[in-house]
């Protein structure tokens, strides 16, 4: 026997080999049934603080698992929120738009505005209607909020729309209290103001209309409210600043009012002066 | 000493841990690198035969229980493993970088080896297989355990040059 205990301990590294080895080759030859069995046991018994810890590993790769799924979530219903949120805003602004079609005296052509001109203050705007839905050239663009623009060029499915902010266009006005009429003109696509005579009756806050002159807006057609004026530059005329209803930044739905222009029955004629010229 | 063995436990268990986790994430066509097995590795040149043996056999262990291979097979190949690197102990012969990476080579390559042919011969399958898995995955394992046991003997050299593994 002591010879034994001596050569295992003189030998101790091939008998544990050994040792370690005949565990492994019973560990492999046992059936399904055993390994399970035996796993069950190191499981409970010498690899359980393993377990543990790999159980709570677990738990916290699942915690990211389920943040990372979370934030994703939170992503895609933002999303989904944002995108509702948007519909609900359009749908308010369409019935808006219905109301106003309801009591209008003109036909009216909806249109949504497709492209704007990418420049910091958008001076004109293209519609996804043209010529397909009867649109022509001089025709006034006005959405729920009053006076927008007018179609300048059109092609078969879209129009260009110039805006009342273009320094180019001027529009015949007139204030619905004293019925003065004047030119609305801006200078810098922000700031309106309308030339009055010195005596002229004008007062902070009158509502300022379409004059029904220059032969494209329809007369009464609101444009905006008196903000400001300055009388004492000009011993001649007072200057009356603007406040247009329409915010032109924020364009999306428009009307096309099916209205030629007055001087139409005499574009011939002009037309024909022209090319005598 | 009770000091030194809790901070190779908690190696062995980080190895463990980065293997089930951030390793499938840098896997390239199926070859991954080892972890516990490097970790065994240096654990085998710092001690002698014997606790290597131990420690590889029990790793080995772990490994079966939580992954999906036959009871036995992890725990004959990593002992297999750290009694073999055990022989070169740095307590027996001091080894440069080079020869460590050469051994590492070698033992995964062991590793590789017994693991495959104790699974051909529980499945009673070619032999063939033994080969192409050797070819197809363990020397390109190999050469990716190396690059990250590099990490290590980079530290050994630059870093902590006066304290030897």
């Amino acid at each position: 026997m002591q010879w034994l205990i001596n050569f295992f301990i003189s030998h101790r590294n091939l008998t544990v080999f050994l040792i370690l080895s005949f565990t492994c080759i019973w560990m492999l030859l046992s059936t399904q049934v055993q390994q399970q069995h035996i796993i069950r046991y190191l499981t409970i018994s010498i690899f359980y603080p393993v377990q543990v810890f790999i159980n709570q590993t677990t738990k916290i790769k699942n915690i990211f698992h389920e943040n990372q799924k979370l934030k994703e979530e939170v992503a895609n219903l933002s999303a989904q929120l944002a995108i509702a949120k948007e519909y609900e805003a359009e749908n308010q602004r369409l019935v808006e738009m219905l109301e106003i079609s309801k009591n209008f005296p003109f036909t009216l052509v909806p249109a949504r505005v497709v492209v704007r001109e990418p420049s910091i203050i958008s001076r004109s705007a293209v519609i996804n209607a043209g010529k397909n839905r009867g649109i022509l050239p001089y025709m006034p663009v006005i959405t729920t909020r009053g006076v927008s623009g007018r179609v300048v060029f059109v092609t078969n499915n879209l129009a260009l729309v110039q805006l009342l902010i273009d320094p180019a266009n001027r529009t015949s006005i007139m204030l619905k209290r004293t019925r003065e009429i004047g030119i609305l003109e801006t200078e810098n696509s922000s700031v309106f103001f309308i030339m009055f005579r010195a005596h002229a009756d004008v007062a902070l806050k009158d509502t300022v209309i379409t004059s029904g002159m220059g032969g494209i807006y329809p007369k009464g057609l609101l444009v905006g409210v008196v903000s400001g004026i300055e009388e004492n530059k000009d011993p001649l005329f007072k200057k009356a600043f603007v406040q247009t209803f329409e915010n032109f930044d924020k364009l999306e739905e428009v009307f096309v009012v099916k209205l030629s222009s007055q001087w139409c029955s005499f574009k011939n004629e002009l037309d024909s002066i022209t090319r005598v010229k | 000493m009770i000091s030194d063995l809790l901070k190779w436990l908690l190696m062995f268990i980080f190895s463990l841990i980065l293997q089930t986790s951030f390793v499938p994430i840098i896997t390239l066509w199926g070859i991954k690198p080892d972890l516990p097995l490097i970790v065994l590795f240096f654990f085998s040149l710092k001690f002698e035969v014997l606790p290597a043996m131990l420690v590889g056999f029990f790793l080995g262990l772990g490994q079966d229980i939580y992954s999906p291979s036959m009871l036995g097979q992890n725990a004959f190949a990593t002992m297999v493993c750290g009694a073999f690197v055990g022989l070169f102990n740095e307590r027996v012969m001091k080894t440069d970088p080079i020869i460590k990476a050469v051994l590492l080579f070698l033992t995964i390559i062991i590793h590789d080896t017994l693991f495959w042919l104790i699974q051909i011969i529980r499945l009673a399958d070619s032999f063939s297989l033994l080969f192409y898995n050797l070819f197809r995955y363990t020397f390109l394992r190999c050469v990716y355990s190396i690059l990250f046991a590099s990490l290590v003997f980079l530290w050994d050299i630059y870093i902590k040059p006066k304290t030897r593994w």
